[in-house]
C-alpha cells in the first residue's frame, strides 16, 4: 500500500466531480443513447408502476455482448451458477436478492450469494489468498479492491466491458478503482454521508427549526443543552472493531463543507498532513460542537463507548416525545433494522421514517457558501473469475435495471446515473438523498476509505478514540500520531 | 512342503488374504471417486442427482441441478461420503501400506514398518505447521509486490508497536502470575475444606467457556451508560450505588488492561488449581508428618516441603498459561479491537494482515510471537523429560 498515494490522488481528483455525475437525474433515460431498448423498459415500469412490477431485467441489446447472449431466447448460460460473496445482511441482503432475481429467472443462471455481515473482508481476504475465490465479490473501499488488483487476482473489467460506457454512466465512481486504462471494479451501490436523522414530531413541538447552516447547528446545540437535553447521539465503539468511522466521518463532512476539494484529494494522498491548519481546523469545529459539556450525554468518553446499535436509543425515549438525543449524522443505509423495537422484537419497526412520521432526515448544514461539498461512499463489485455467464452478470450490474428491484423494493442508490428519478420518488430516504446531491457543489468519497488501510482504519480510527476519550483536549497530540503512522 | 514354503514369497508366511489386498485396491478407487465428490462445491447434489438420475428420476436431478429439490438429503449424501472417506481412507492407507510393506523380506520389513505408522503424521505436521512457519518466516522478508526488503522488520520499532510489545510482556507476567498464583492459592486452601469438589467446581467451571464467550459476559459487567441513563452494567451499577461517576472499565486506559486481564486470569485459574490441586494431593502424608513431627510450622510445610515437592506442575501450568497468554487475541479484539491502548501482537497480526493489507508486517508479527513461545515451550519440553527420568 505504501505505493499508492500518487494514484490515489488521480482517483479522488476523479471523484470530486461537479454534482449531476451522482444524482440520477431525471433527465438521462430519455436520452439515453439506446433509446428504443431502456425506453421500452422504462415506459412499460413507469406508467404501470402500480399494476403488475415490470421485469427488473435492461432490454436487449444491452450494449453489453455478454448479457446480451444470456438474455436471449436460447439461455445459453442455463443451469450456469455464478458465486459472490456480499457484506450485505438484513435489509440490504434482501433488497439485492429482489434486484437479481429476474436476471436469474431470464437467464437460468443461479446467483449464489454468500452473505457475510461484519467479517466479510476477513473471509473474502481467506479465500482469495487461499486459491478458490467467489466468482464476483463486494467491498466498500476501493483501498482493498486496488490491492487486490496490485496482486493480480482481479480481473480487469475494461477487457470485455464497454470503457466508455462504464466511464459515462459511473462518472463519480468509476475512477475510484481505476488505474489507467484498467477498471478494477463496478460500483454497484452508493450512499450519502451529508444528512442527520432527527425526531420530527419532538422538534416541532419543542418548536426547533431544522439547522440549515453550523451557525444554527450551534445555536440549536446549545438551546438543547439549555433545555437540559443533550442534542447529539454519536457512536465510537463498534458493533465489534468497527469504531471510530462515525467520528471521522464527522471530521470530513466539515472538511467537504468548508474547504476546497482539493483539500481532502490531498489530505488522501498526504500532500496535505494532519498537523496542516486546515485539517486542523476542522477537528477543532467538530470538537466545538460534540466536545462541548452536555453536548453528547457522558461526553467524549461515552462516545467511545456507544454502540452504533444502540447510539440512537435514547432517541426514542418515550416514543421519540422526549429524545435523550436529539440528531445522529448517519449515512443512507441506516434504517429500521437499528430502530430499538425492531432490534429487540424483529418485525416491523413502528417507527415511520418521514417528515409527517416520526425520524427525519435533513441535509448536513452548510459552513461555507462555496463549498456544499456532500459525502458518499459506494460499495463495488469485483471480477474474479473470468467466464461467460460471471461477465453476464456483472455487466448486467453495471446496467441501470440490474438495482432496480432494491431501488423499487427496499431501497438504496444507485451509483449509475442512467437510473431514472422516478425509481426512487416512492422512497423518502433516497428523494433526501437525491434533494441533498443536487444542492451539493461536489460529491466527495469518504476520504478515511481512501487512505492507506492502517491509517485510514487504523491509527485515524486509534486516535480519533484517544480524542474523544480526552473530550478534544489533545487534538496536536493526535494529529502528530497519525502523520507520524502514515506508511513511509 | 518345506520347499513350497522356502520358495514362496515372504507374505505367505505372514498370511495376508490376497482378498485384502484387492478390496484395497478397490477402497481406493472409490475413496478416490469420493475425494472428487467432496472437493466439487456441488458434490452432494451432482450426487444425488446421477443416482436420481440412474433410477429414472431426472425431474429430481433437474430440480437438484438449479438448488432446488432433495437439498438436506444431497447435504447428508456429502456428510456420508465424508463420513467414509475420512474414516475408511485411513484405515485403507494404512492396510495397503502395511500389506505391501509385508510382502517384503523381513529385515527389510522391519526397519520400513514403524515409518509406514509415522509416515502419514510426518507427512500432515509437515504440511500443516513447518511449512507455514518456515513460510511465514519468509514472508516476514518481502513486501506486498514481492521484493526483498526490511522495512516489515524495521517498522516494529515504532512508538506504536513497543506499545503493542509492552502491553504483551505486562499480559504475560500479571495474567500467568495471577492465574497460576490464584491456583495455587485455591489448591493450597481448598485442600482442607469439607466440600472441597463443590467448591472446585465453582473456580473450574469458567474453562468451560470460550474467550469471546467470557468477553461478552464481562462486556456487560464492564458496560457504561451515559449518565442519565440507568446503569445496567454489574460493575458500574455497584460503583455508582455509592455514589461515585461511572466509569468506562473497557475503554479507558490504563484500567482497560487489568479489566481485560482479569478475564483471563478467570478463565486460567480453574485450569491452574485442578492440576496444581491433584499434585498437592500427590505429596506423600508420611512427608508432611514427619515434618510435622520435627516441629515444622504450616508455612514452612507450604513453602519448604509441598512447593519444591510440586515443582515440575507449577511449571507445567505456567508454561501453558503463560503460551495462552502470549497468543491472546479473543479477549482484546472483542472488547474494542484494542482500540485504547491496549492492543497485542496477536490482535495487530490480524489487522495488518486482514485489514491493513500488510502481510509482510503481518508475518512479522507472527515471526515475534513464535520466537516469544519457544523459550516456554523449551522449558516445557524439559520439564516433561526431567518428569520422564524420574
Amino acid at each position: 500500500m505504501g505505493k499508492k498515494p500518487s494514484t490515489m490522488a488521480v482517483f479522488v481528483a476523479v471523484v470530486v466531480l461537479i454534482v449531476g455525475a451522482c444524482s440520477p437525474s431525471a433527465s438521462a433515460t430519455p436520452g439515453a443513447p439506446a433509446a428504443t431498448g431502456p425506453a421500452a423498459t422504462a415506459g412499460a415500469s413507469a406508467p404501470a408502476a402500480t399494476t403488475a412490477p415490470a421485469a427488473n431485467l435492461p432490454a436487449v441489446p444491452t450494449g453489453y455482448t455478454e448479457l446480451d447472449k444470456a438474455l436471449g431466447a436460447d439461455k445459453p448460460y442455463n443451469t450456469k451458477k455464478v458465486s459472490i460473496q456480499t457484506q450485505w445482511t438484513g435489509g440490504e441482503a434482501t433488497g439485492f436478492a429482489n434486484a437479481i432475481a429476474d436476471f436469474s429467472k431470464a437467464t437460468g443462471i443461479t446467483i449464489q450469494v454468500d452473505s457475510i455481515g461484519s467479517s466479510h473482508e476477513t473471509v473474502l481476504k481467506t479465500r482469495i489468498e487461499g486459491g478458490s475465490p467467489p466468482d464476483m465479490a463486494a467491498l466498500a473501499q476501493p483501498t482493498g479492491v486496488l490491492a487486490y488488483a496490485a496482486e493480480g487476482k482481479v480481473i480487469d473489467v475494461a477487457t470485455f466491458m464497454d470503457t466508455a460506457k462504464l466511464k459515462a454512466e459511473f462518472a463519480s465512481t468509476i475512477g475510484l478503482t481505476s488505474d489507467g486504462a484498467h477498471i478494477w471494479s463496478i460500483p454497484t451501490k452508493a450512499d450519502v454521508k451529508s444528512m442527520f436523522w432527527y425526531p420530527v414530531k419532538a422538534f416541532a413541538a419543542k418548536g426547533y427549526a431544522v439547522p440549515k447552516t453550523w451557525d444554527e447547528l450551534t445555536a440549536l446545540a446549545d438551546k438543547i443543552i439549555a433545555d437540559g437535553s443533550h442534542p447529539f447521539c454519536v457512536s465510537a465503539g463498534g458493533p465489534g472493531t468497527a469504531t471510530g468511522w462515525e467520528l471521522t466521518d464527522w471530521i470530513e463532512e466539515v472538511l467537504a463543507k468548508s474547504e476546497d476539494p482539493q483539500v481532502t484529494a490531498d489530505w488522501i494522498s498526504h500532500k496535505v498532513t494532519f498537523e496542516d491548519p486546515k485539517i486542523k481546523a476542522a477537528f477543532d469545529k467538530v470538537s466545538g460542537l460534540l466536545f462541548k459539556t452536555g453536548a453528547v450525554d457522558g461526553g467524549g468518553p461515552q462516545i467511545v463507548n456507544n454502540d452504533l446499535k444502540t447510539a440512537m436509543d435514547p432517541m426514542f425515549n418515550g416514543d421519540t416525545a422526549t429524545p435523550g438525543c436529539w440528531m445522529q449524522k448517519i449515512p443512507t443505509w441506516y434504517g429500521p433494522d437499528f430502530f430499538p423495537d425492531r432490534r429487540t422484537n424483529g418485525g416491523d419497526s413502528k417507527y415511520k421514517i418521514g417528515d409527517d412520521g416520526d425520524i427525519a432526515i435533513a441535509p448536513f448544514p452548510t459552513i461555507s457558501d462555496q463549498f456544499k461539498g456532500v459525502e458518499g461512499s459506494a460499495d463495488s463489485f469485483m471480477v474474479l473469475a473470468d467466464r461467460p455467464e460471471v461477465r453476464a452478470f456483472a455487466e448486467f450490474l453495471a446496467t441501470p435495471e440490474g438495482l432496480k428491484g432494491w431501488i423499487t423494493s427496499v431501497g438504496v442508490l444507485s451509483p449509475n446515473n442512467k437510473v431514472p428519478a422516478e425509481w426512487y420518488a416512492g422512497n423518502y430516504k433516497l428523494k433526501v438523498a437525491n434533494q441533498i446531491l443536487s444542492g451539493a457543489t461536489a460529491v466527495i468519497f469518504d476520504a478515511s476509505d481512501l487512505m492507506p488501510p492502517s491509517v485510514g482504519g487504523g491509527s485515524f480510527w486509534t486516535q480519533i478514540s484517544d480524542w474523544a476519550n480526552s473530550n478534544g483536549t489533545n487534538t496536536d497530540a493526535v494529529l502528530k500520531a497519525i502523520d507520524d503512522s502514515w506508511p513511509q | 512342503m518345506a520347499v513350497d514354503r522356502a520358495q514362496q514369497p515372504a507374505s505367505g508366511a505372514y498370511g495376508t488374504p490376497r482378498w485384502v489386498l484387492v478390496a484395497s485396491l478397490i477402497g481406493l478407487v472409490f475413496a478416490a471417486l469420493g475425494v472428487k465428490v467432496l472437493i466439487d462445491p456441488q458434490g452432494g447434489q451432482n450426487l444425488l442427482a446421477s443416482i436420481y438420475e440412474t433410477f429414472g428420476n431426472s425431474a429430481g436431478a433437474d430440480l437438484l441441478h438449479n438448488g432446488q429439490g432433495d437439498q438436506f438429503i444431497a447435504k447428508l449424501l456429502l456428510a456420508v461420503v465424508a463420513l467414509l472417506v475420512g474414516v475408511g481412507g485411513i484405515w485403507l492407507l494404512f492396510t495397503s501400506a502395511s500389506t505391501l510393506v509385508e510382502r517384503l523380506t523381513p529385515k527389510l520389513r522391519d526397519r520400513i514398518i514403524p515409518w509406514v505408522f509415522v509416515a502419514p503424521a510426518l507427512v500432515l505436521l509437515t504440511i500443516y505447521l513447518v511449512y507455514p512457519a518456515v513460510a511465514t518466516v519468509i514472508r516476514s522478508f518481502f513486501d506486498q509486490k514481492g521484493a526483498f526488503t526490511l522495512a516489515n522488520w524495521a517498522s516494529l520499532g515504532k512508538g506504536e508497536f513497543l506499545e503493542i510489545l509492552r502491553n504483551n510482556i505486562i499480559w504475560l507476567v500479571v495474567a500467568t502470575a495471577g492465574s497460576v498464583g490464584l491456583g495455587l492459592l485455591v489448591a493450597a486452601l481448598f485442600d482442607r475444606i469439607r466440600r472441597e469438589s463443590l467448591a472446585k467446581v465453582f473456580i473450574f467451571t469458567p474453562l468451560a467457556i470460550s474467550l469471546v464467550g467470557a468477553t461478552v459476559i464481562w462486556k456487560f459487567v464492564y458496560a457504561v451508560q451515559p449518565p442519565s441513563e440507568p446503569q445496567f452494567g454489574l460493575l458500574n451499577a455497584i460503583w455508582t450505588a455509592f455514589g461515585n461517576k461511572a466509569v468506562a472499565w473497557s475503554t479507558t486506559f490504563p484500567i482497560n488492561l487489568p479489566a481485560e486481564m482479569l478475564i483471563m486470569i478467570w478463565l486460567q485459574t480453574g485450569f491452574a488449581m485442578v492440576v496444581l490441586s491433584a499434585a498437592i494431593k500427590g505429596v506423600s502424608v508420611e512427608v508432611l508428618e514427619a515434618a510435622r513431627l520435627d516441629g515444622a510450622s504450616e508455612r514452612q510445610i507450604f513453602f519448604g516441603i509441598i512447593i519444591p515437592l510440586i515443582r515440575g506442575s507449577i511449571v507445567t501450568v505456567t508454561t501453558t498459561v503463560a503460551i495462552a497468554t502470549l497468543k491472546i487475541f479473543d479477549i482484546v479484539f472483542s472488547v474494542s479491537g484494542g482500540i485504547n491502548h491496549d492492543n497485542v501482537v496477536a490482535v495487530r497480526m490480524f489487522q495488518e494482515m486482514f485489514q491493513f493489507f500488510n502481510d509482510g508486517r503481518a508475518a512479522a508479527l507472527a515471526t515475534i510471537l513464535f520466537i516469544a513461545v519457544l523459550p516456554v515451550m523449551i522449558l516445557n519440553l524439559r520439564n516433561f523429560r526431567r518428569q520422564a527420568a524420574m
